[in-house]
This record gives structure tokens, sequence and C-alpha cells, in this order.
């Protein structure tokens, strides 16, 4: 039995602002009212104005995916995903087998590629002391990390982590541990200095790994970024037929798969025994999944996917709920924009009006969602929890593992801590089962070769694209005209679920409901608001991004 | 001695404005000029980390993307060596991580290629549009021919195409 080790405690009565919050994609701040050290309210503030649905208008539907995958630095594949199964859910024709197993092979390894990257790049600093790590014992280290998993580690491996860790701290520039709340002390963060050197040395290891996955993902889609070959009607990439793609493919999921075996699911582990005060807060009532991987020739039949969608109110597990997409709707009551009522995706309107920050009536650029009026939380956790009680072949003996090795019981899951594990469990399960789909693709293509169907583009008619991204629930809505021209473009993305403000009936979102109940030891490096804000993997998507020379520093320009 | 692996990435938003500078610069000088094969021309969107391979695969890196610096708009900068390392942000980054971030993620996961940046001031960086501002727009040809000018004084030669 590990010892449970009791979150630190303060008398901190007052607000704490976190602007803007780091190590998400995007812009967002975090408006929280602590009363004797515990969150009593919260505001998401979305700070950046999106409206791709604006310049989407009047253009041909097949240029969507081109355009909405550029809103964002990482779920660029989710988007055109998305936006080509609108189009064909318009086109209402069905697709080769084929594209939807290539489909779904390149969004496995955007899982992949986001978990590891999220567990360890954006979410691993709110738990691991990097400085700490220096103070680790290389052999005790290397006999921990050999004990909780497959992996062969030496005590110089980890005394060359530790050598190359202090160079970079020496130097000064800290890059990505800039600013980091663990710089200094800080007493939320309790891990030993060897599970602090641990996590460090595999911070390193998911940078070299990352790359393997994003690489995975190029070879079946043309490229990366912004993958350029799902069209409406399949996708192009011929070259994904050749058996020397295929192998370049599977030998980069391997090794990815790997490492998540034998080192983000055991660090995963180890490091959430010792943190497990992160099971008492960070929790919601009602989750909501779009489910993913289509059957073939199922592109569109939400029933027929591998991972299958469904409902959750409050909390009753014993209880899915079918998905209705009829029942979403997005109000602005609190967002920076003209109108009262809720509307559903295919009326939807965006009319932006501004305020001011730090309004407490209208505070954010994101809209807000609800289904059946009910603010819900997507993602990992609500696929996990959905897939769970669908009583899923693989998911479901995961999840009582992991419940296991941590003893905890399954109300433990309705937290931060439950939502980081349910994301190493997707990812554990998503990279399974790739294996067995490139299988049946390679069994599949030596009798069908054709990979796309010809369509014109839809006239006078409506569509919706459902994908389950890492992140969570996303929809891209598309209404045409006669003259088979967008009239309107709606997209309803993950972040805005969890992330949205109030709605007309006062109800905080997702993540405003989670951070309740949140205590914050040190309001000026309130740690416990990251993890929180963090275990939603947030990505306000919107993609700005000049380079600012107006520093603090004396810097001169070299003018050309 | 090997060639030097070249890597010339034009980054931002294609749907602000100048924002996507960079990447319309990239696309113009693949466009105008034929490359010798040690150089790789790539539009890098808005990305961080996920450029992390295609930047590991590079001995010299040159980012094209604009730059919030003291002139007017249009105002073309070279950022090299030091300047790049100490003095920069990203502001509204939305990548994870921003590109001078990404860069120490290379050296930490192995290797970072000595890097410069070709920059310039944008006019309008937030209106949505897929449109450069005119006056950016015009600029084209002179920073590309500038890019072009920066890489022969390091020794790599790019031809102007007939076409062009």
């Amino acid at each position: 039995m590990s010892q449970v080790i009791k979150a630190p405690q303060s008398t901190y009565t007052g607000q704490v602002v976190v602007d803007p919050l780091t190590r998400i994609e995007g812009h967002l701040r975090i408006e929280a009212e602590v009363e004797n050290g515990k969150i009593k309210e919260a505001r998401c503030v979305g700070t950046l104005f999106r409206g791709l649905e604006i310049i989407l208008k009047g253009r041909n539907p097949f240029d969507a995916p081109h355009f909405t995958q550029r809103t964002c630095g990482v779920c660029t594949y989710s988007h055109s995903l998305a936006s080509t199964r609108a189009v064909e859910d318009a086109i209402n024709k069905p697709i080769p087998a084929n594209a939807t197993y290539l489909r779904n092979l390149v969004l496995s390894m955007l899982y992949l590629h986001d978990h590891l990257v999220h567990f360890y790049a954006l979410h691993a600093l709110d738990f691991v002391d990097v400085v700490n790590a220096l103070q680790g014992d290389p052999v005790k280290a290397a006999q921990i990390a050999n004990s909780i998993s497959n992996r062969k580690v030496t005590p110089d491996d980890y005394r060359a982590v530790q050598a190359k860790l202090k160079a970079f701290v020496d130097s000064g520039q800290l890059g990505p541990f800039t600013n980091a709340y663990f710089l200094g002390n800080h007493p939320a963060y309790h891990l030993s200095p060897e599970l602090n050197l641990i996590g460090t040395a595999d911070y390193l290891a998911a940078l070299r790994v990352q790359v393997k996955a994003a690489r995975a993902m190029a070879v079946f889609g043309a490229k990366n970024p912004h993958t350029q070959f799902t069209v409406p009607g399949g996708v192009t990439n011929y070259g994904a037929l050749t058996p020397e793609r295929i192998k370049e493919f599977t030998d980069l999921y391997k090794e990815t798969l790997t490492f998540i075996e034998d080192y983000y699911i055991p660090d995963l582990l180890a490091i959430a025994s010792q943190y497990k005060e992160c099971a008492t807060y960070g929790g919601t009532r009602n989750f909501m999944a779009f489910g993913e991987f289509p059957d073939p020739g199922c592109e569109r039949d939400l029933q027929k996917r591998w991972l299958r969608p469904g409902v959750i109110l409050d909390r009753k597990i014993g209880k899915v709920r079918d998905m209705d997409p009829n029942r979403i709707a997005e109000g602005v009551a609190h967002s920076w924009y003209v109108g009262d009522k809720a509307r559903h995706p295919y009326e939807g309107e965006t009319e932006p009006y501004f305020t001011k920050m730090g309004d407490k009536d209208k505070y954010s650029w994101l809209k807000a969602p609800r289904y059946d009026g009910i603010a819900v939380e997507t993602g990992p956790l609500a696929q996990v929890l959905v897939s769970y009680a669908q009583e899923h072949r693989t998911i479901k003996p995961m999840v009582d593992k992991v419940l296991g090795a941590l003893q905890i019981g399954p109300e433990a899951l309705f937290s931060t801590l439950g939502r980081t594990a349910a994301r190493g469990i997707e990812a554990l399960a998503v990279g399974q089962q790739v294996e067995t789909w490139i299988k049946q693709y390679q069994h599949n293509i030596t009798k069908d070769q054709q990979i796309v169907e010809n369509y014109e583009p839809p006239k006078s008619a409506r569509g919706v694209g459902f994908v389950n991204a890492p992140r969570g629930g996303l929809s891209h809505w598309i209404v045409t005209d006669d003259d088979a021209r967008i009239a309107n473009f709606q997209l309803v993305v993950p972040t805005t679920w969890n992330l949205s403000p109030r709605d007309a009936k006062n109800v905080p979102s997702a993540c405003e409901e989670a951070l309740v109940g949140t205590p914050v030891a040190d309001p000026a490096r309130p740690v416990e608001i990251l993890r929180v804000v963090h275990s939603f993997d947030p990505c306000i998507a919107c993609a700005v991004h000049v380079i600012d020379g107006e520093t603090n520093q004396v810097h001169k320009f070299k003018v050309l | 001695m090997a060639e030097p692996r070249v890597l010339v990435l034009g980054v931002g938003n294609i749907l602000l404005c100048d924002e996507g500078f960079g990447v319309a610069a990239v696309n113009r000088l693949e466009q105008d000029y034929s490359w010798p094969d040690n150089v790789r021309l790539l539009d890098g969107g808005t990305l961080g980390l996920f450029l992390m391979p295609d930047i590991m695969d590079a001995d010299l890196l040159v980012v094209l993307d604009v730059v919030l610096g003291p002139g007017a708009p249009g105002t073309i900068y070279l950022l090299e060596g030091e300047d790049l390392r100490k003095s920069l942000s990203f502001r509204d980054s939305t990548h994870q991580t921003d590109l001078v971030d990404t860069l120490i993620s290379c050296g930490l996961a192995g290797h970072r290629p000595e890097t410069f940046i070709i920059g310039i001031q944008p006019g309008d960086w937030q209106t949505l549009s897929p449109e450069l501002t005119p006056e950016l727009a015009a600029k084209l040809p002179e920073f590309c021919a500038k890019v072009v000018a920066e890489l022969a004084r390091r020794g790599i030669t790019a031809t102007p195409r007939a076409s062009a």
C-alpha cells in the first residue's frame, strides 16, 4: 500500500488569475475566486477570437478541410477529417473501405502522438520537479525503473541525463521550463528525487519518440504538419498501397507503442501512486463521447465504430444514453458574440461583440455548447467511461487493471487523476489495436485497391462530421446553397465543450466545475490549477504566432 | 565533407492576413527558383513539436516568419545566433511550445541545427483573412531575393526559374 500524501493546504482567500496559462495549445486565462485555500468559483476565458466560419462562407465545400486544418497547430488532421466527413455526409454516399482503413491508421498515430506529448511535454511538469532530479541517486532510480516495467536502463543512463540536465540548467536558458512552478521548491511537488529523475529522463526520451509518431503520420498522410491526403470521397495517398510504405509505417508505429507500454503507462502509474490527492478533486458529472475508428464501409455510422459513442449523466455509469446530434446547441449568453438564444450548429451565427477583459458577464471568445442543455465533459475520460460502461473488450479490463494497480475504486475516475489515467488507457488501447487494423488493411488491398470515389460538391445539402479527436468530441457542420457553395459552416471543438463560459442558465462548463474545490497551496504558483486545466488537454485553436522582439532584453534588430 | 542539409521553413497561419507571410514566402521560393538536392523547402504552418522530425534532420535551418520589431510594416530583419537564443518570445502562440522552445527541445532530444530567421514586420496579423495585406504581398519578391542572397553567402545556390 503506497502512502497517501496529504495535499498541502493554505488559508489564502482572494482572486488568483493565471494568464496566459502555458503548456497548452493557444491562449487561455483562468480566473479563480479562492476561499480559505480552496477554489470557490472559476471562469475559463478563451482570449483569442476565432471566426473561421466567416471566411468559409461562399467557398467550395471541398476547400473546407484545407482551411479548417489551419486553425490549429496540433489537431490539424482531426479538423481536416471532421470537415471531410461533414462534406461526405452532405453528399450522402459511401467511400471505399481502404479510405477508412488509412484514415483510422493516421488518426490512431495522432492519438499516440498527442497523448504521449501531452503526458510528458505538457502535463508532467505539473508533477515532476526537473531540477530536483539532479539530487536523484542513479543506481536507485535504475532499480526502480527496471522494477516497474520491461525497460532495461542502467545507472549510467541516468548519470548522462543528469549531466545533460545540469548543463542545461547552468546555461540559464530554461526554454520549456522557464517560470515553471517547481523552481525554488514547491510544497505541492512531492516525488522522490529518483522518481523526478526517471520522469525527467523519460521527458527527454519522449521528445525523441514523438518524432517517430509524427513521422508515421507523414508516411501515410503525404506530409505532416497539415496532412494532405483526405478528400471528400476517400484518400489520395496511393503510396500507402505499397509494401515499402506499409513497412515504414509499421516500424514507426511499433517503436511508439513499445514506448507507451514500457515507459508512458508505468510512469503514469508510478507518478499517480504518489499523487493520490489528485483523485479527490477536479471531477465533473456529465460526459459525452462520439466514438471513433469506423468499420470500413461505415465511415459515417456512429454505431459502427470500434469505440462507441454515448452520453453519461450524473455519473450514472450503469446507464449510457445514445448520443443524439439534434440535442447539441451552442449558447453565447456569456460569450463575446451577439445573440442570446442557444442555436443548433446548422443555424449557428458568429457575430463578435467584445465588451472588456475581466468582465464577469460576457467574458470569453468561446461559445457555450451544451448537450440537451447540459454542460458535458468530452475527451479521453468521457470515451473511456462510456466504453467501460459498455463493457468494451479492450477498455474494460485495462481500466480494472489500472484501478487495481492504484488501489482505488471506479469513483476515483471522476477526478484529475482519473482524467489523466484515462488518457493513458486510451493511448494504450488504440495503440494495441493498430496491429489488427494494419493486418485487415493489408488483407483488403490484396483484392481491392480503390481508395477514392469522385463526387461533386453537394447542392442545397446539410451534413455533419463527427470525430472523437484525442482531445474529445469534435464536430463540423456544413450547409450548402443551390450553387453548391458553403452557406454556413460551424466548428464545435472539444475545448469549447470543456472550457466554455457559463450558459444562459449560469451553469459553468466542465472545467469551470472541475476547478471548484481544488486546493491552492501557494496563490503565487497555483500548480493545482494547472493540474486540473492541463488534464483536459485544452486547445484554444486560433494559431497566431508572431515572433515578438519586444522583450525586456536589449535587442538589436539587423535590418536586411 | 558532405553537403549540409538545409531546411527552409515557412511558418505562420495563412488564415490571419500577414501571419501567413512565411508560408507564402516558402511557396514562392519553391515556385520561382530551382534548388539543389540538399535543400528542402517546407510549409510548417503553425506547428511546434510536430516540426521536430524535419528540424532534427537539418544541419542548417532557415525560418521565414513575421517578426514584431521596431520597423515599419514590410521591414525585413535577419535574426541569428544569440539574438535568437535570448530575446524572442512568441505572442499568442498556439504552439504547444513556441519555435524557440521547439529548437531547445531539439537540442535536448539530440540535435539542434544552426538557425537563422529572416522575418518581416507585419501590417495586419489579426484580421481573419487568407490574403496578405497589399503592402506585404508586394514585398514577397524582394523578401525571397534576400533569402536567396543570404543562402548564397553561405554557399547555397538557388537558380531563378525561366518562367518566374
